[in-house]
């Protein structure tokens, strides 16, 4: 298939992605303090 | 949206953050039953268009370069319009495609790095390359060894069975592509 000469480039980073489920991750992924990993404590053993 | 950033390679470089939509034309695989749908490319050797999955462009032929590359050939390929894809070999589905990542504009279309379907509909060959669009949809789709599938209008189909052309089986094509829209998600096109 002939699409003849180039003649510009564009570079796209669309804000959404036009494909079904997909979504553009944040930049910065934050965690909800109440999903944030608990704080290393002793380890208890199961009996 | 876009503005124009720079030069690269002696070509303007635009940054953009919509996606560009094009045509494009594909051939079609599945199952006996029209299960198990899959977008193919007309050019045999290229990869499947996996339904729900980003389509990312590389380069079979030169393999150290990105796909776009601007002193070849490839990339995921979109065309301004109907009259080049006519030209397409063995095209069973015809659609507009989203393209973003690096896209590269020529004079009758675009080759891009990422892409998706964004509207289906099924084609027969012999139709588009005779009238383009203005004939009716088919109304049959041929399924062939190696799960080749075939939609055909009704006086189209009779010309290839009369011309020894048999397919093993004929499925309604108004279900085929019922299923293919689902498969990928996407809505019918309305052309």
């Amino acid at each position: 298939m002939d699409i003849g000469k180039p003649k510009r480039i564009i570079e796209i980073e669309p804000a959404s992605l036009p494909v079904p489920g997909e979504v553009v991750p944040d930049a910065e992924p934050s965690l909800q303090p109440d999903l944030a990993p608990a704080p290393a404590g002793p380890q208890q053993r199961t009996p | 949206m876009s503005r124009s950033a720079s030069t690269l390679d002696g070509l303007a470089t635009d940054v953009a953050s919509e996606p560009i939509v094009a045509w494009r034309a594909w051939a079609l695989t599945g199952h006996h039953d029209g299960t198990n749908l899959l977008l193919r490319p007309v050019a045999k050797r290229a990869r499947t268009w996996r339904p729900r999955e980003i389509v990312e462009a590389s380069c079979r032929t030169v393999r150290w370069h990105e796909a776009p590359d601007r002193d070849c050939t490839c990339g995921l390929h979109g065309t301004h319009g109907l009259e080049v894809l006519r030209k397409t070999k063995c095209p069973a589905v015809l659609g507009r495609v989203a393209l973003w990542g690096r896209v590269i504009e020529h004079e009758h279309g675009y080759r891009a790095r990422y892409a998706y379907p964004q509207r289906l509909r099924l084609l027969c060959q012999f139709c588009f390359w005779s009238s383009g669009v203005r004939r009716p949809p088919p109304e049959h789709v041929g399924w062939f060894p190696r799960d080749e599938l075939m939609p055909l209008c009704g006086d189209h189909l009779s010309i290839a069975e009369r011309n020894g052309v048999h397919p093993r089986l004929l499925l309604p094509a108004d279900e085929v592509e019922q299923r293919l829209r689902n498969t990928y998600a996407v809505d019918r096109l309305a052309v």
